[in-house]
């Protein structure tokens, strides 16, 4: 039974552990999950009056919670080893994998084939090393990635999180793929 | 008019491609850069599957993992009777 009125002494217990495994499943470190989960019952206190009784309470909790995530994606690309330049962030750029003077695949880098990939890793070995790639993307790529294929935010609404032109974020989405595709392959996938 | 376009090129207009104002020539010229080049249609295969299972590793973190420890949920009901 839901209580009529939020009772917030009661969501650490009632909600924390979801609310944490969420936080977890974005950010990898649990010390920034705990805050997250901290945040999102501060800012739930303070804004009480802006709940609806009708509402529950629980997807309340995860609107803000989504929120406080998409807040800390934001300052991942603030960070002061960020450049600020947006393009330039450590990350291999499009001449590591074409050909400068054609712009097509060069030899190594050419994809291989993934055909059986999905036998050759246990479901949970792929999601572990896809994390670990994802972890190794240059911040910006990696925020940029998150916030368009996990949280499934439009190309406009990171543009107008993160200050992003249109053809900045098209780049930077273009490179953190061709990043991640490189680094599976690194870690076995289409060694048959 | 199809312009033929590089592997470079083609492989940011797979990623546009999900994009509804794609202007209709540079997906023709996506489409038949991609029946000519088996490299960026693997690419582009692999390019979706890469988001799947990004999303599938997300969401499968939600289901299992430990939770919050005893300590942190103390800690944060007491901020909270404090704050309230």
């Amino acid at each position: 039974m839901t209580p009529a009125t939020p009772v917030p002494a009661e969501w650490p217990a009632r909600f924390g552990d979801e609310l944490y495994r969420f936080a977890l499943s974005r950010v990898s470190d649990s010390e920034v999950a705990e805050e997250l989960v901290q945040e999102t019952f501060l800012s739930a206190l303070a804004s009480l009056v802006t709940f609806r009784a009708d509402a529950s309470e629980r997807t309340w909790l995860f609107v803000i919670l989504r929120r406080k995530i998409i807040d800390h994606y934001r300052r991942q690309t603030r960070a002061p080893h960020v450049g600020l330049d947006a393009l330039h962030d450590g990350g291999a750029t499009e001449a590591d994998y074409f050909n400068p003077a054609n712009g097509h695949w060069t030899g190594p880098q050419a994809p291989a084939s993934w055909l059986r990939a999905d036998a050759a890793l246990e479901q949970q070995e792929l999601h572990e090393i896809l994390r670990l790639c994802q972890e190794r993307l240059p911040p910006q790529q990696g925020a940029v990635f998150a916030m368009r294929f996990v949280e499934e935010l439009s190309a406009e609404e990171i543009c107008q999180e993160l200050g992003l032109t249109a053809s900045n974020y098209w780049v930077i989405v273009h490179r953190a793929k061709l990043q991640l595709r490189r680094c599976l392959e690194k870690h076995g996938m289409g060694k048959n | 008019m199809l312009r033929l376009i590089n592997c470079q090129h083609a492989t940011l207009l797979i990623e546009q491609r999900q994009d509804p104002v794609m202007p209709q020539r540079e997906r023709a010229s996506l489409w038949l850069h991609l029946h000519l080049c088996p490299y960026c249609k693997r690419y582009s295969r692999q390019s979706i599957l890469i988001t799947e299972w990004a999303w599938a590793s997300a969401a499968g973190r939600v289901q299992a993992g430990p939770g919050l420890s005893a300590a942190a949920k103390e800690r944060m009901r007491e901020q909270l009777v404090a704050a309230g």
